[in-house]
């Protein structure tokens, strides 16, 4: 029942709502270049039969630092707006809604703990880039 | 959640039985929906991509894009096309309404940004066709 409900932003917050629309726009356009890079840009490089992406042919792109900001731009983006938006969903359920901190704190950690994970993965390409 | 939750949220009387929603009701859902989708899909995503990047040279990276590329998992990305490509408009919809453009013509923009959603649909299946069905069995 409608008069039941909460609206959403004061049980999720004014800035978490200001941001999903923010990070939505900017996944848009990082999906668009995603695609665009890993299937049908030419790296120039001799990466074996095509429309098969290979770790040579990844590698090539990842030894210019652009790719990786890229990369770690959209990582974020996508964690802080698929966590976000799964606590919106979770909330507009009224699930959880009195353990608000306990779903936050966890999210956030997993949330902090997949970005360094993927910080690391790219490291050894990015100590590559130099020379 | 409470025991009854059950009953309001899918019950005959509820705002999400099927003869009880509008399009903007529908809208919503679907991007719920579309939404835990991608999250699941985006963590496979980075965990199978990622472990397997890790061995030296990359030959467990190749298996995977070697086992991937076949016209079964191909197929699934169609999927995946369909559920972004929604998402990615509905949500471009609710931007806009946040931003007041389009509130007093709501199911105009939402049939719009759907037809758009159309047409992209069908550029991703033009686009991955011939790997699903590659010519002459190859």
């Amino acid at each position: 029942m409608a008069e039941q409900r909460i609206a959403t932003s004061k049980v999720a917050g004014t800035w978490a709502w200001a941001f999903q629309r923010l990070s939505a726009v900017l996944l848009i356009a990082f999906l668009a270049v995603h695609l665009y890079v890993a299937h049908f840009m030419d790296v120039g490089a001799e990466t074996g039969e095509e429309p098969l992406i290979t770790f040579d042919e990844v590698s090539v792109r990842l030894d210019q630092l652009v790719y990786i900001i890229v990369d770690y731009g959209m990582l974020s983006m996508v964690l802080l707006h698929g966590l976000n938006g799964l606590r919106t969903v979770l909330f507009d359920f009224d699930m959880f809604v009195r353990r608000k901190k306990v779903i936050d704190v966890a999210l956030w950690v997993v949330g902090v703990a997949t970005l360094i994970w993927g910080i690391v993965i790219l490291l050894p390409f990015i100590t590559n880039a130099g020379g | 959640m409470k025991i009854s939750s059950f009953k309001w949220l899918f019950g005959r009387n509820s705002e999400f039985w099927p003869t009880n929603m509008k399009t903007g009701m529908w809208a919503w859902v679907g991007h719920r929906l579309t939404g835990l989708v991608l999250v699941a899909y985006v963590f496979l995503h980075l965990s199978f991509i990622s472990t397997a990047s890790t061995a030296e040279g990359g030959a467990s990276f190749d298996a995977l894009m070697e086992t991937t590329s076949q016209p079964l998992f191909v197929a699934m990305d169609f999927l995946l096309v369909i559920v972004v490509i929604y998402h990615a408009m509905n949500g471009l919809r609710v931007v806009l309404f946040d931003l007041g453009v389009g509130i007093r013509r709501q199911k105009l923009v939402f049939w719009v940004t759907m037809a758009i959603a159309a047409v992209l649909v069908v550029g991703g299946m033009l686009a991955i066709w011939h790997l699903v069905f590659p010519a002459g069995g190859a």
